[in-house]
C-alpha cells in the first residue's frame, strides 16, 4: 500500500514521530534521554480500529498521549485529516479537541471524585460551551442510554460503581463531544475478565453506529484481536511489525510478533499442550543505553551479524510493514 | 413464598436487577461528615470548642463586667458567685476578661487561618501546577522566606505598625502561609498527573478549571485539616508574643497577656493565671482533636 | 493421604458497611504434587480463601467456621487446638510458612526488602530452616538462583532488588519460596504485573518445579489461559463460593455452571479464522454486602429461575472430579432443600 495508491486521506496520520524524555540533564557530560516513541509512522483511517501491541515500556501509551498533545512530540508530526498538528498550541487545539478524544485506562483514577456522574458527562460540553442547559441535561441522558446506565445513576457518584459501569462513564463522557477519533488507552486491562467483553462489545456497537476511528492500546493480545482491524507491534519505542489483524496475529513475520502471539496463554487446554511457546532469552536493554544495531537483537533466536550494525528499516512485504533484516 | 410450581420459571428481569448499585449515594463530604459525627472525641471537641467560641462571641455582650472597668474595692478577689474567675490586680473581673482575651485569639487565629490558606492555595497550586522552572523559583522564595527568623520580623513589624492585633496578624502571616503552600503544591503535583486531570485536559479544560475545579477540589480535605491545625498554631503564636510582652497591649487583653499578667503574682495568686492558660490549653486542644478527627474521616483507614 | 483438605470454610470481614462473608462455605482437597488453579473475578474470594488459610487475614477478618487440614495436621484458628491458643496458633503457622508452604505474590517487591541484597534475603531464608554453615547456605541460594533461571548468579547474588527486572524479581520469590523444598506452593496472581513474554517463562518455571519436585501448587488467577497452560484441576469461584470443580478438560471443555460457560464465552476463542464477536456477562459482579439467599450470579445469568434467588443450589457430582452448583441439575431435590433451608432461617 504506497502513499499515492491511497484514495482517502487517513483520519490520523503519525510520521517519524519522536518523542524523547529527559532522564538525566547533562552539563558536562550529554544530556540522557528515553526514548520512548523513536521514528513511529502509521495511519488510522476512517471507521478503522487500529490496535497497538506492545509490552510494557514500549512506548505505546506515550504514543497515544503524544497524538493526542498530552505531550509535546520531540520531532516528527502529526496530521489529523490532513491538518498538520504537530506544532498546535493549546488554544489552538481547543476546537479539535472535540473530534479527537481518549479513554483512560483506569476507571478509578479517570473520573474525578469529587464530581457526579452527571456532572461528569455534562463536562466536556459546558467546556466547549455547546447547547443550553436543558439540552445538555437531555444529553448526557441519552449517553448514559447509549453506554447502558440508568437515568438515576445520574446524581451518584464515581466510587459507588464497579469498574466496568465506570469505564462506561468515562466512553459516555468522551461521546459528548461526538468524535470522530478515540485513543483507547488500556481501557480494558483493569476490568474482570467478563467485564472486558462488555466494554469491547461497547466500543463496536459505537463505532458501527458513528464510524469512529480507535487506536487502541493494549497489552493484552486476544481482546486486541478481536475489537481490531489492524495490529501494530512496538518493541522499545519502535514499531517492529504493522498490518491486517487476522494476519499479524495469524502469521507473524517479526521474530518479536511471533514470539508475543507464542507467549498469550491459551485459554484451550488442549491447544497450549500442543502448541510451542518461543521462550525469549536475553536482557531487554535499558532504554538509557540502546544498541546501535535492532533494538531487539538482544533477546532474538534469529539474530545475525548484519542485526547489531544498524537499525533494520520497515519495509513492506505483502500488505505488510516489518522492521527486520530478514525481509530486507 | 415461592410456590413449588414456580420454582423453575424464569425469574422476572425486575427482579434480578443486575445493574444495582451498591451504597446509597453520598457525596464525598457527606460521608466525611457522617465519619466525623462518628468519632466520639473529634465530637466532643467540636462542642467544647464551639462553646468557647460562643462564649468568646456573646460572653462580653452580656457580662455585667467591662475588660477594662478598674474597681480598687475588689482587687485580687478570689472566684465567687459575683466573679466567677476573681478578679485582677485593677479589680477588673477576670472572667470578662478571659472572654474577651479568647475572642482576640479566636479572631487572631481565624484570619490568620484565612489568610494563610487563600495565599497558601493559590501560591501552591500555581507552584504545582504549572512545574518546571517556574515551581522551581516559586519554592525557593518560600525556602528564603522560611529561614528567617520569625521573631525577628514580628517584632520588627510591631515596631512599624505598633502592638495591636493588626501587627499580629500580619507578623504571623508573613511566613504562615508557607506551609499550606507547600502541601497543596505537593498534592496537585501528585494529583495532576491522575487520569482525571489528563482526562480534563484532553477534553479542552483550561488550566483555570483543570486547577481549580479538578485539582484543589480533590485536595480540599487536605486543605480543610490543615487549616484547622493552622488555627490553633496561630492562637499559639499570639498567646507567645503576648506573653513574653511584645503582643496586645493594655487594657486589651489576650490570653497570652493575662497570662503575662498574672505572672507577677503567680505565688500568691494563682488562679489568675490559672483561668487564662486553662482557656488556651482548651481551644488549642479542641482545635487539635477536631483537626485530627477531620483527618480521619477523611482519609480513614478501613475503608473497603 | 490428601495434601490439603479444606471443609466449610467460612471467612469474613467487618467493614464500616457491615459484615461481609468474603468466603463462604468452601470445600476442596489437593493431592501432592497437583496443581490446582483457583480461578474468579474481583471479590470472588480466591485470595481471601488463601489468605484464611495461610493464617495471614488482616486485622478485621477472622475465620467464621471451617476445618483446614494439611498433611494430615489440622491448621485452623478455630479448631480445637488453637481456639484459645492464638499464640501457639502463631507460632505453628510461622513454621509452616516457612518450612512447608512458599508463597508467591503478585508484586514481588511487598516481599523483598529493598535495602537488602537478594542473595542475604535468600539465605537467611536458608538458614532460618535448615541446619548450615553461612557458606552452605550461599552455596545453595546460588544453586536456587541457577534453578529458577537467573543468569550469571555468582554475580547477582550480592545485587539489590531494584537492580532486578519484574521478571527477575518474581524468579528470586520463587527462589526463596523453593528454599525449604515446600510441599505446597500458593501463588497468588504472580504474572498479573508482568508482561506477556516473561509470563510465559515464569508459568514454565512454575510447572518445571511441579514436575521435578513433586510440590503442588495452588495457582490463584483470573486469566484462563494461565490455568489452561498450567493446571490439572480448577475451582471456580463466584461471590465467594466455589460453584464449579472439575479437571482442566473438563472445566473448559464440558463446562456446567453457567458462570464457567459465560467466562469461557466472553473470553471468544483462539480458534484461527473469522472475528467472532464476544458475548459478555451482562451485569457487574456480586457486592459481598448486599448478597441474596441464593445464589450469587442468579442477578447477572441468563437461565436464572425463581428458585435461584432465595435458595441456595446444592452440589452435583458430574464425574469423579467435576460438580456444579446450580439450580438447573438439582431440580429433582428441589423440595427437600428448600425444606431444610427455610428451617435453617426460621430455626
Amino acid at each position: 500500500m504506497t502513499e499515492n495508491v491511497k484514495e482517502n486521506t487517513p483520519i490520523i496520520r503519525v510520521k517519524e514521530l519522536e518523542k524523547y524524555f529527559l532522564a538525566k540533564r547533562g552539563y558536562i557530560h550529554m544530556s540522557q534521554y528515553v526514548k520512548a516513541v523513536d521514528g513511529i509512522s502509521l495511519d488510522v483511517m476512517e471507521g478503522e480500529t487500529v490496535g497497538l501491541v506492545g509490552e510494557s515500556g514500549c512506548g505505546k501509551s506515550t504514543l497515544g498521549r503524544t497524538i493526542m498533545k498530552i505531550y509535546e512530540p520531540t520531532g516528527g508530526e502529526i496530521f489529523y485529516r490532513g491538518q498538520n498538528i504537530t506544532k498546535l498550541s493549546n488554544k489552538k487545539m481547543h476546537n479539535l479537541r472535540k473530534s479527537m478524544q481518549m479513554i483512560f485506562q483506569d476507571p478509578y483514577a479517570s473520573l474525578n471524585p469529587r464530581f457526579t456522574i452527571g456532572d461528569i458527562i455534562e463536562e466536556p460540553m459546558v467546556i466547549h460551551n455547546m447547547y443550553t442547559k436543558a439540552e445538555r441535561k437531555e444529553k448526557v441522558y441519552e449517553l448514559l442510554e447509549l453506554v447502558g446506565l440508568k437515568p438515576d445513576h445520574i446524581r451518584r457518584y464515581p466510587h459507588e460503581f464497579s469498574g466496568g459501569q465506570r469505564q462506561r462513564v468515562g466512553i459516555a463522557r468522551t461521546l459528548a463531544l461526538n468524535p470522530d477519533f478515540i485513543v483507547c488507552d488500556e481501557p480494558i486491562s483493569a476490568l474482570d475478565v467478563s467485564i472486558q467483553a462488555q466494554i469491547i462489545n461497547l466500543l463496536e456497537k459505537i463505532q458501527d453506529e458513528q464510524g469512529i476511528s480507535y487506536l487502541f492500546i493494549a497489552h493484552d493480545l486476544g481482546m486486541v484481536k478481536h475489537i481490531s482491524h489492524k495490529i501494530g507491534v512496538m518493541y522499545l519505542g519502535h514499531l517492529v511489525e504493522f498490518g491486517d489483524a487476522d494476519e499479524v496475529y495469524n502469521h507473524p513475520l517479526h521474530p518479536y510478533t511471533e514470539a508475543l502471539m507464542s507467549a498469550a496463554p491459551i485459554p484451550d487446554p488442549k491447544l497450549a499442550r500442543e502448541s510451542k511457546r518461543i521462550m525469549l532469552k536475553g536482557e531487554i536493554p535499558s532504554p538509557l543505553d540502546m544498541p546501535t544495531g535492532c533494538p531487539f537483537a538482544s533477546r532474538c533466536p534469529r539474530c545475525r551479524e548484519e542485526c547489531l550494525a544498524g537499525p533494520p528499516i520497515m519495509v513492506n512485504v505483502g500488505d505488510r510493514k516489518v522492521a527486520c533484516f530478514d525481509y530486507l | 413464598m415461592l410456590n413449588k410450581s414456580e420454582y423453575f420459571e424464569p425469574i422476572d428481569p425486575d427482579e434480578k436487577n443486575d445493574e444495582f448499585i451498591a451504597i446509597e449515594s453520598k457525596s464525598f463530604f457527606k460521608d466525611v461528615c457522617e465519619r466525623f459525627v462518628k468519632n466520639k472525641r473529634a465530637m466532643i471537641a467540636l462542642v467544647i470548642f464551639l462553646i468557647i467560641a460562643l462564649m468568646a462571641i456573646f460572653g462580653p455582650m452580656i457580662s455585667p463586667y467591662s475588660y477594662d472597668g478598674m474597681d480598687t474595692a475588689i482587687m485580687n478577689q478570689r472566684p465567687s458567685a459575683a466573679h466567677w474567675f476573681g478578679t485582677d490586680r485593677f479589680g477588673r473581673d477576670l472572667f470578662t476578661r478571659v472572654l474577651y482575651g479568647a475572642r482576640i485569639s479566636l479572631m487572631v487565629g481565624i484570619v490568620t487561618a484565612a489568610i494563610n490558606t487563600i495565599i497558601g492555595v493559590i501560591y501552591g497550586g500555581i507552584a504545582g501546577y504549572v512545574g518546571g522552572r517556574v515551581d522551581m523559583w516559586m519554592m525557593r522564595l518560600t525556602d528564603i522566606l522560611y529561614s528567617i527568623p520569625e521573631l525577628l520580623y514580628i517584632i520588627l513589624i510591631m515596631l512599624i505598625f505598633g502592638s495591636n492585633v493588626r501587627s499580629i496578624i500580619i507578623g504571623v502571616c508573613v511566613a504562615g502561609w508557607i506551609s499550606m503552600a507547600r502541601m497543596v503544591r505537593s498534592q496537585i503535583i501528585t494529583l495532576k498527573e491522575q487520569e482525571f486531570a489528563l482526562a480534563a485536559f484532553v477534553l479542552g479544560a483550561n488550566s483555570r478549571r483543570i486547577l481549580f475545579k479538578h485539582l484543589i477540589v480533590n485536595s480540599l480535605g487536605t486543605i480543610i485539616v490543615t487549616v484547622t491545625l493552622m488555627i490553633p498554631q496561630a492562637i499559639f503564636m499570639e498567646a507567645f508574643l503576648s506573653f513574653v510582652g511584645v503582643g496586645i497591649s493594655a487594657p486589651m487583653a489576650s490570653l497570652g497577656t493575662l497570662a503575662q499578667d498574672a505572672r507577677t503574682y503567680l505565688e500568691i495568686f494563682p488562679y489568675q493565671m490559672l483561668f487564662p492558660v486553662a482557656a488556651i490549653c482548651v481551644t488549642i486542644f479542641s482545635l487539635n482533636f477536631i483537626g485530627e478527627g477531620l483527618n480521619s474521616a477523611l482519609n480513614p483507614k478501613g475503608k473497603r | 493421604m490428601k495434601l490439603l483438605e479444606i471443609k466449610n470454610l467460612t471467612t469474613e470481614f467487618k467493614t464500616g458497611q457491615g459484615i461481609v462473608k468474603a468466603v463462604r462455605n468452601v470445600n476442596y482437597s489437593l493431592e501432592k504434587g497437583e496443581i490446582l488453579g483457583i480461578v474468579g473475578e474481583s471479590g470472588s474470594g480466591k485470595s481471601v480463601g488463601m489468605l484464611s488459610l495461610m493464617g495471614l487475614l488482616a486485622d478485621n477478618g477472622r475465620i467464621v467456621s471451617g476445618s483446614i487440614i494439611f498433611d494430615g495436621e489440622e491448621i485452623s484458628p478455630i479448631s480445637e487446638k488453637y481456639k484459645n491458643n492464638k499464640k501457639a496458633y502463631e507460632k505453628r503457622m510461622q513454621e509452616i510458612r516457612g518450612n512447608d508452604i512458599g508463597m508467591i505474590f503478585q508484586d514481588p517487591m511487598t516481599f523483598l526488602n529493598p535495602i537488602l541484597k537478594v542473595g542475604t534475603q535468600i539465605e537467611e531464608q536458608i538458614l532460618r530452616h535448615t541446619k548450615c554453615s553461612k557458606k552452605e547456605a550461599r552455596e545453595r541460594a546460588i544453586e536456587l538462583m541457577k534453578k529458577v533461571g537467573i543468569p550469571s548468579p555468582e554475580k547477582r547474588i550480592d545485587q539489590y532488588p531494584f537492580q532486578f527486572s519484574g521478571g527477575m524479581r518474581q524468579r528470586i520469590i520463587i527462589a526463596i519460596a523453593l528454599s525449604c523444598n515446600p510441599k505446597l506452593i500458593i501463588a497468588d496472581e504472580p504474572t498479573t504485573a508482568l508482561d506477556v513474554t516473561v509470563q510465559s517463562q515464569i508459568l514454565e518455571l512454575l510447572q518445571q518445579i511441579a514436575e521435578e519436585t513433586g510440590t503442588a501448587i495452588i495457582m490463584i488467577t483470573h486469566d484462563l489461559g494461565v490455568v489452561a497452560t498450567l493446571c490439572q484441576k480448577i475451582n471456580i469461584m463466584y461471590g465467594g463460593q466455589i460453584v464449579e470443580h472439575g479437571t482442566t478438560d473438563e472445566i473448559f471443555y464440558n463446562p456446567k455452571h453457567p458462570y464457567t460457560m459465560g467466562l469461557l464465552r466472553s473470553i471468544g476463542t483462539h480458534t484461527n479464522g473469522e472475528r467472532q464477536s464476544l458475548i459478555p456477562i451482562p451485569g457487574t459482579p456480586p457486592d459481598l454486602l448486599k448478597l441474596n439467599s441464593g445464589c450469587a450470579f442468579m442477578p447477572r445469568c441468563s437461565k436464572a429461575m425463581k428458585i435461584c434467588k432465595d435458595y441456595m443450589p446444592c452440589r452435583t457430582q458430574f464425574s469423579e472430579d467435576q460438580y456444579c452448583s446450580c439450580w438447573e441439575y438439582c431440580k429433582d431435590s428441589a423440595d427437600k432443600i428448600v425444606q431444610e433451608q427455610s428451617a435453617a432461617v426460621n430455626g
